[in-house]
C-alpha cells in the first residue's frame, strides 16, 4: 500500500492510541515525512488535530475562573500543555 | 540566454568564452523550514543582502547578490514551505514568484537527514521544469547519524544536479555555485511541442490519461503553452489548486481546459473512489518513499532515536504507570520538603512585621482595638495571609511540573494516561479535560467540548472535579505537616492518586450504567523529543502560574475571607455579653450554622464546628478551607511575640530570615539525594518545619487524630466543587446535571471519609 493511505489505515486500525514515532517506525516513514502526511490528511478533513488549546474548546467559559484576570486559555496560568493528537474523523 | 529542448532555431547555450557581456541572472532559493536555507543564502551572498517584505505581505523577503565568472546573480530567498500549493501565504508567495518571475535557476535546499519530507517540495518544483539544483544540505548531521546517500542515483532519478554540502562550514559551496552557473547558462524553456522529458512521477493509468488529455488542450493555448510546463499545469488543475485555477480562469480561451479538468477529476474519482488531489499526492509520496529507500542507506538502529529508546521504558504499558507514579511522588515529596522553609519565612513576615506595622498604622489613626482593626488583622491577614503562606508550595509544585513539561515527560504522561483510560474502556480523549483539572476544574469542564459524543462529554465533565485542583493543595499541606510532619509529601501524593483512582472507578461505574457509548475514534499522538529543560521557560511558567494563584488569593479569597470574618464577628450565642467583632468564634454566627451541620461528619471523625465551617466556606473556593481553619481555630491572625523593634530592624530581620530560608532550602534540596542529610545534627521540630501558622498547627494536632485528618483530606478531595466549577457545570450541562454532580460528589466524599475513618478504626489505626 502507498504510504499516504497506509498512514490513515494504520491510525484507523490501531488498537488504542499510537505515538507518531512508533507509527513512523512501523510504516518505515521518516518522522518528518509522516508529519507531512498527517498534515495533509488534516487539511483534507480525514484527520482532526487537537492540541493543548483547541480554540475555544478549552477556553474559559463565561464565568471564567472566578476572578481569573487572564483573557483566555492562551494566557491561562493553570493549563498544562498537552501534546497534539490526531484522530480519524467520522469513525466515532 | 535560453533555449528550447527541440527548437532547432534556438541558438546553442551561451558559454563564457562566446560572450563577455555582463548579464544578470535570477536564482530562487526554495526549501522547507529549518533545512538550512538561510545558512545557504548567507554563505552564498555574504553581506550583500537586502531585507524587505513581499509585496502586500508581512512575510520577509531577502535578496542578495553574488558574482560568478563575471556574471551577476541575484538570489531571492523564498519563504520556507513544505509544498508548492496554495494552502498558506508562504506557499502562495513561493509559487507566485516561481511562476511569475520564472527564475533562471531554482536552488532547492534539502535537509539530507530529512530527505523524505523535503523531497515533497523538491519534486513539485522539479515538475515545473524550471532549471533546478538540489542542495543536499546538512550532510554532516546525516553522516553523523550513519546515513549514506547515493547522490548520483538521486540526481539521475530526479533529473537535476545534486550537490552534497554543509552550508555552515562552507563544504560543497563552490560546487553549488558551479552547478548554479551551469544551470543558468544552459537554461531550457518549457517544452511546447509534446516531447516533454520523461515524467518524474508516474501518477497511474487513470490520472496519466487525464494529464495527457489536458496537456493536449493546454498546448493549443498561446499563453499557457509558453508560461507553464503543460504537464505540471495539468497536474495542478487535477489537484484543483485554487491559485492555478484562478490564474487559468483569468485568461481568455481557457474554458475548454477548465471544463476538461473538471470532467477529468470526475472520471478519476469515479474510477478510483477518492479525491483526485489525494490520489495525486499519494502517488507523489509513493515515488518519494521508494526513492528514499533506494538512495538512502541507514544503520539498523537509526529509526530508534534516543527519545525512542527512553520511551520504550517511560511509555511502556506496564512499566510506564509505576514510573509515572514514582515521578509524581518525587515531585510532591520535593515540593513539601523543600518549600517549607520559605513557607515559614512568609508566615513570619505576615505574622510578625507586617501585622505589627499594620496594627501600629491603624493605632496611629485612632482605629486600634476597633472592628476595623479586627477586619484587617483577623479577616484579611488571617484569611488571605493564611493562603498566601502557601505561595512557595505552589511555586515549587509549578516549577517541578514545568520542568517535566519542558523536558517532554508530561506529553508521555498524557499518552500513558490516555492509553490507560482507553484500556479501561473510558474515552481516551477525556485525559485532556482531566489533566487540566489538576490545575483548575473550570477549564477542565469547558475542555469537555473537545468530545463530540454528548454522553462522553457529560461523563468526563462529571469526573473532572475529582482531579485534585491546585486550590486543594494548601489543605493537604497544612493538615499533612501538622499531623504527619516530614511525611506530608506522601499524604499529598496519596490524595492526587486517590482522586485519579476514584475518577476512574466512578467513570467505569457511570460508563456501564448511565452513560453507555460507542467506541472512540482511533487516533495518533505526537510525542515531542526529550530535551534539557530551558530554565527561562520553566521559570516563566512557574511565575505565570504562581501569579495566577496570588491574584486569585488577593481577589476572591479576600472577599470570601471578609464574609467569613463577618460571620465570625456576628455574635449569636451569649449575644448580650458580646458585641460585633468582639465575640469569640465559637459564639459566632458561623459557629451556629456549622454546629448544625457538624454532626453529619461525626462518623468521619471530624464532627466539630470548625471543620464543618471550613467545609462550608470551601464551597466558595477551596483555598477558603485553610483560611477558615485559620480564623476559627486560632480565633485571630497569629501575631508573633510582641517585641519592641524598629522599622529598620524589622526590615533587617526579614532579609536575614530570607537568607536563612534560602540556605535551608538548598540544604533540604541536597538532602534529597540518597545518603545525604545535611540536617543530621539538628533537632527536627515538626511545627517549625511546617513553617505555617504555629498556633494553627498546634490546634490541628489536638483537634484531629492522624486518621481523622486523613478522612478530612479525603472529604476535601472528593467533595462538591467550588461555586465557579458548579457554574461551569451548569453552563455546560444544565442545572439538573450540576445538581447531580454536587449531590453525587458529596455522597462519595462522605462515604469515602467515613470509610477511611471507620475502616482505620477497625484496623486499629485510630
Amino acid at each position: 500500500m502507498s504510504p499516504l493511505y497506509a498512514v490513515l489505515d494504520a491510525i484507523k486500525n490501531a488498537d488504542g492510541p499510537v505515538s507518531l514515532s512508533r507509527l513512523g517506525r512501523e510504516l518505515d516513514i521518516e518522522p518528518d515525512a509522516l508529519q507531512g502526511m498527517i498534515d495533509f490528511w488534516v487539511r483534507k478533513g480525514r484527520l482532526r488535530m487537537q492540541g493543548a488549546l483547541p480554540g475555544s474548546a478549552t477556553g474559559c467559559g463565561p464565568a471564567g475562573c472566578v476572578s481569573c484576570p487572564v483573557d483566555g486559555p492562551e494566557s491561562c496560568p493553570v493549563l498544562l500543555h498537552m501534546p497534539r493528537r490526531y484522530e480519524v474523523v467520522g469513525e466515532q | 540566454m535560453t533555449r528550447r529542448c527541440c527548437d532547432i532555431e534556438t541558438p546553442p547555450p551561451i558559454t563564457l568564452d562566446e560572450t563577455h557581456v555582463r548579464v544578470g541572472f535570477h536564482v530562487a532559493l526554495a526549501g522547507n523550514p529549518n533545512c538550512g536555507k538561510t545558512t545557504i543564502f548567507n554563505a552564498l551572498t555574504g553581506a550583500r543582502q537586502h531585507v524587505g517584505n513581499w509585496p502586500g505581505k508581512t512575510i520577509e523577503r531577502k535578496e542578495g547578490q553574488i558574482e560568478l565568472h563575471g556574471y551577476d546573480f541575484t538570489l531571492v530567498d523564498l519563504p520556507g514551505t513544505y509544498s508548492l500549493s496554495a494552502f498558506s501565504a508562504e506557499e502562495i508567495v513561493a509559487m507566485d514568484y516561481l511562476l511569475d518571475a520564472r527564475p533562471d535557476v531554482v536552488v532547492i535546499a534539502v535537509d539530507a537527514g530529512n530527505l523524505e519530507r523535503n523531497l515533497y517540495l523538491a519534486t513539485q518544483i522539479i515538475e515545473t521544469k524550471l532549471p533546478a539544483v538540489l542542495a543536499l544540505n546538512m550532510m554532516d548531521a546525516a553522516e553523523a547519524r550513519g546515513l549514506s546517500i547515493d547522490t548520483a542515483r538521486l540526481s539521475a532519478a530526479l533529473g537535476v544536479p545534486v550537490v552534497p554540502m554543509v552550508a555552515r562550514s562552507g563544504r560543497g559551496l563552490e560546487a553549488l555555485k558551479a552547478q548554479m552557473f551551469d544551470a543558468a547558462l544552459n537554461r531550457e524553456e518549457p517544452c511546447t511541442c509534446g516531447c516533454t522529458p520523461e515524467k518524474l512521477v508516474d501518477y497511474g493509468r487513470e490520472v496519466e490519461r487525464e494529464i495527457a488529455a489536458l496537456q493536449d488542450i493546454a498546448r493549443t493555448h498561446p499563453v499557457l503553452r509558453h508560461r507553464y510546463d503543460t504537464r505540471w499545469l495539468a497536474i495542478k488543475l487535477l489537484e484543483s489548486d485554487p491559485n492555478i485555477l484562478a490564474r487559468v480562469s483569468a485568461l481568455d480561451g481557457t474554458e475548454a481546459l477548465l471544463d476538461a479538468a473538471q470532467a477529468g477529476i470526475r472520471r478519476i474519482e469515479a474510477a478510483l473512489g477518492d479525491d483526485s488531489d489525494i490520489l495525486i499526492t499519494d502517488r507523489r509520496y509513493g515515488f518519494i518513499n521508494g526513492l528514499v529507500r533506494e538512495v538512502v542507506k541507514r544503520p539498523p538502529l537509526d529509526r530508534h532515536t534516543r527519545s525512542d529508546r527512553i520511551d520504550q521504558v517511560l511509555t511502556h504499558p506496564l512499566l510506564g504507570l509505576p514510573v509515572f507514579a514514582v515521578m509524581m511522588w518525587l515531585v510532591f515529596q520535593m515540593t513539601a520538603n523543600v518549600s517549607s522553609y520559605y513557607v515559614d519565612w512568609i508566615d513570619g513576615v505576615i505574622a510578625g512585621p507586617l501585622t505589627r506595622w499594620t496594627a501600629a498604622l491603624l493605632g496611629s489613626v485612632g482605629l486600634g482595638g476597633t472592628w476595623v482593626e479586627s477586619l484587617v488583622l483577623d479577616g484579611v491577614f488571617g484569611g488571605v495571609g493564611g493562603v498566601l503562606v502557601f505561595i512557595p508550595v505552589l511555586a515549587f509544585t509549578y516549577f517541578f511540573i514545568a520542568l517535566l513539561e519542558d523536558s517532554g515527560y508530561m506529553a508521555r504522561a498524557a499518552f500513558l494516561m490516555d492509553r490507560f483510560m482507553h484500556w479501561l474502556g473510558l474515552h481516551g480523549k477525556s485525559f485532556i479535560p482531566m489533566l487540566l483539572g489538576f490545575g483548575c476544574s473550570v477549564p477542565g469542564v469547558y475542555a469537555t467540548r473537545t468530545l463530540e459524543n454528548e454522553r462522553d462529554r457529560l461523563l468526563t465533565g462529571l469526573l473532572v472535579p475529582f482531579m485534585s485542583c491546585g486550590a486543594r493543595l494548601p489543605v493537604y499541606i497544612v493538615i499533612g505537616v501538622a499531623l504527619f510532619g516530614a511525611r506530608a509529601g506522601t499524604l499529598v501524593f496519596a490524595m492526587y492518586i486517590l482522586g485519579i483512582v476514584v475518577a476512574i472507578l466512578v467513570g467505569l461505574l457511570l460508563k456501564h450504567t448511565l452513560f453507555r457509548s460507542d467506541e472512540e475514534a482511533p487516533f495518533v499522538i505526537e510525542l515531542p523529543p526529550y530535551r534539557v529543560p530551558s530554565l527561562k521557560s520553566v521559570l516563566l511558567h512557574t511565575w505565570e502560574r504562581t501569579k495566577g494563584f496570588v491574584e486569585h488569593a488577593t481577589s476572591v479569597i479576600l472577599i470570601a475571607s471578609i464574609i467569613v470574618w463577618l460571620l465570625v464577628s456576628i455574635p449569636v450565642t451569649a449575644a448580650g455579653e458580646a458585641s460585633f467583632a468582639q465575640v469569640d468564634a465559637e459564639n459566632s454566627a458561623l459557629a451556629a450554622v456549622s454546629r448544625w451541620i457538624a454532626p453529619a461528619f461525626e462518623p468521619a471523625g471530624f464532627g466539630n464546628w470548625q471543620s464543618a465551617s471550613s467545609l462550608v466556606t470551601g464551597f466558595i473556593a477551596k483555598e477558603m478551607i485553610v483560611s477558615t481553619l485559620n480564623i476559627t481555630y486560632t480565633g485571630e491572625a497569629e501575631v508573633e511575640e510582641d517585641v519592641a523593634t524598629t522599622f529598620w530592624q524589622d526590615l533587617g530581620e526579614i532579609g536575614l530570615t530570607f537568607v536563612q530560608a534560602t540556605w535551608d532550602t538548598i540544604r533540604a534540596t541536597l538532602s534529597l539525594l540518597p545518603g545525604v542529610d545535611l540536617f543530621a545534627n539538628e533537632p527536627v521540630d515538626p511545627v517549625e518545619e511546617a513553617g505555617g501558622n504555629a498556633t494553627l498547627v498546634a490546634t490541628l494536632q489536638s483537634a484531629f487524630t492522624p486518621l481523622s485528618a486523613v478522612a478530612f483530606t479525603v472529604f476535601v478531595l472528593l467533595t462538591a466543587p467550588c461555586v465557579t466549577t458548579m457554574a461551569a457545570l451548569r453552563h455546560e450541562f444544565g442545572t439538573k446535571w450540576m445538581a447531580f454532580s454536587v449531590g453525587f460528589m458529596l455522597t462519595i466524599a462522605w462515604l469515602g471519609a467515613v470509610l477511611v475513618y471507620q475502616g482505620g478504626r477497625l484496623l486499629g489505626l485510630g
